[in-house]
């Protein structure tokens, strides 16, 4: 059903998403989700006038999955996207003309999480318990690495499969233990429903190294526009640096633009916690949205393996990003 | 002769949607040639059909557990959904309470609440039978409720002068004459329960037609996402064409069953 409101969206409007309005480009962001504090260092950049000054009017639009989001800009329905760059490289080895142009998380936030009063604190913990899952998407594909890589075994455990919201419904409601989440959003997520404290554990602490988020853009645009692709990059970047210094800011312009996405409070903590996971392991001195060769031939590899990637069509990681426009 | 054969072909009723499906089968590879629409956005259909039999296997264990949720909801959409509009058709204090509730809960989205039933009913096969129940459910009540309805009040009373009894007029007039009314509501109601049941198993399931969907959504594996959607529609005539065949046995004297015109066949 998402899908073929994409292909609407694709299908309806094949405009490319630039317009010079007032001798500013108006440039759409699509997020991969609707949105949460992960996102909020773009509102306190359009709020800041970072991209005003790098001549972009920038509209942030509310994602429903990175999949989407990736078909979205492939077809230039929107200019910019902000997507799992693991789903951008699945729908690029299809012959989806996108590239990553920044990779803003470098460290998976991927996690399995639960209560914490559920005491389960070490992947041994999880045996005898029951996981939720969402099939399909990124996580569940990376999950048989994380049981790889701690010695787990399936059958150590119960699975349940069902959407987004029904992972957090099922984990509130005690029909499964734990589930599969970002540790800056499902985690929140379940603390603001229950007020409870919420313990993951982190793929990226048992040896899963593969990047997250990026901004993502078709060839032909990076092509045509190198220079707004440059601008904009520049803004996101200060937009990071800025919300690293000062999550409560950032959190403050997000909630100012969507007061629904989240609890001060919480998001905040959401917000610090992305701004940990803005380092890859092999570039630890990097400004934001640089990402190192390594992680990116790590996550390719680790593609190939477990996600699905064919071997044959994958190519190699520089086929799928570059850092050339950043500043 | 060569003509006459294609004259045969062309009036027969059961070739005439086959013909179409070609055409549009066709023109969905024309356009991908036309207009070079990428395989991300939208197949081929040969790509399609390729999934379609090396996932055979898989899809068609999907496609039981599938079917046997739309089953379970058509059946308590029949169970519930005649009685209902029994009461509604023959009692105005009945009607005038239950009517336009029913109307109401019927305006709700089914999506958005979905995921409660999974909260509230486990991951089990309960909450897609749930969910095809309830989109499955109106159809049949609003046209029991209309067949009983307009049943002829001439015939009632002269029946009624004929010292028919309450249950002779009912079987004999009432429920004769509603029955092609029921029929059209059972008709809707079972391919709307085939979507209930894909609802059902988006929002939580481990298995079934709507799972496969959810893992092709995620791989970008638009093959196979359309051969899953092609089944899913299979299935839907199939239990359409069953309850058109059950139709022609208890009906044959209605005027949409007495010439072989037939909306499936």
């Amino acid at each position: 059903m998402k899908r073929i409101f994409a292909l609407a969206m694709a299908a309806g409007l094949c405009l490319p998403g630039v317009a010079m309005a007032q001798g500013k480009d108006k440039i759409v962001l699509l997020l991969n989700w609707y949105t949460y504090s992960e996102h909020a260092p773009f509102y306190l950049g359009k709020e800041r006038g970072y991209f005003d000054q790098e001549g972009i009017d920038l509209d942030i639009q509310e994602g429903r999955g990175s999949g989407i989001t990736v078909q979205a800009v492939a077809a230039g329905t929107a200019t910019f996207g902000y997507a799992d760059v693991p789903t951008m490289i699945k729908a690029a080895s299809k012959g989806a003309p996108v590239t990553a142009v920044g990779v803003a998380l470098q460290t998976s936030p991927m996690s399995v999480m639960g209560f914490s009063d559920k005491n389960i604190r070490k992947p041994e913990d999880i045996k005898g318990k029951t996981v939720a899952i969402t099939p399909g998407d990124s996580m569940s594909q990376t999950w048989p690495l994380f049981l790889k890589k701690t010695g787990l075994k399936e059958g150590d455990f119960k699975q349940v499969a069902g959407d987004a919201q029904t992972k957090l419904n099922a984990v509130i409601n005690s029909q499964a233990d734990l589930l599969l989440g970002y540790v800056m959003d499902q985690a929140i997520k379940l603390q603001d429903a229950t007020k409870k404290p919420v313990t993951p554990i982190r793929f990226a602490d048992y040896g899963v190294n593969m990047v997250s988020s990026g901004i993502i853009v078709q060839k032909d645009y990076l092509k045509a526009h190198p220079e707004v692709v440059k601008r904009f990059l520049k803004a996101a970047q200060r937009s990071m640096e800025e919300a690293v210094k000062n999550p409560e800011a950032a959190v403050d312009a997000m909630l100012k633009a969507q007061p629904k996405s989240g609890v001060k409070e919480t998001a905040v903590v959401g917000m610090k916690e992305t701004a940990s996971l803005y380092k890859g392991p092999d570039n630890p001195n990097d400004k934001p949205l640089r990402v190192g060769k390594k992680n990116m031939d790590e996550t390719l590899a680790l593609l190939v393996e477990y996600g699905g990637l064919d071997k044959a069509t994958a190519g190699k990681a520089d086929d799928y990003y570059t850092n050339a426009y950043l500043p | 002769m060569q003509v006459s054969i294609w004259r045969r072909v062309l009036y027969s009723a059961w070739a005439r949607p086959i013909l179409l499906i070609a055409l549009l089968i066709v023109l969905w590879q024309l356009a991908i040639w036309i207009f070079r629409i990428p395989p991300y956005l939208i197949p081929a259909p040969f790509d399609v059909v390729k999934q379609l039999v090396n996932e055979w296997p898989k899809l068609w264990r999907e496609t039981l557990v599938t079917t046997y949720a739309t089953l379970g909801g058509f059946g308590l959409s029949i169970l519930f959904g005649i009685p209902m509009a029994l009461m509604i058709a023959y009692s105005r204090t009945v009607e005038s309470f239950v009517y336009p509730l029913l109307v109401f809960s019927q305006s709700v989205p089914k999506v958005a609440i979905a995921p409660l039933f999974v909260v509230w009913f486990g991951f089990g096969i309960i909450p897609k039978v749930i969910a095809a129940f309830l989109l499955g459910f109106f159809p049949v009540v609003v046209s029991t409720v209309v067949g009983f309805k307009s049943v002829e009040r001439d015939m009632i009373d002269l029946a009624r002068s004929m010292k028919a009894s309450k249950l002779q007029i009912f079987m004999r007039i009432s429920l004769p004459q509603a029955l092609p009314s029921i029929f059209a509501g059972l008709k809707v109601s079972v391919t709307l329960a085939v979507v209930g049941a894909v609802v059902g198993e988006f929002v939580g399931s481990n298995s079934g037609i709507g799972y496969v969907l959810q893992i092709a959504n995620g791989n970008f594996d638009l093959p196979l996402m359309f051969a899953a959607l092609t089944i899913l529609s299979l299935v839907g005539v199939i239990l359409f064409a069953l309850v058109d065949l059950v139709e022609r046995f208890m009906i044959p004297w209605h005027a949409s069953q007495r010439n072989d015109f037939s909306a499936t066949a």
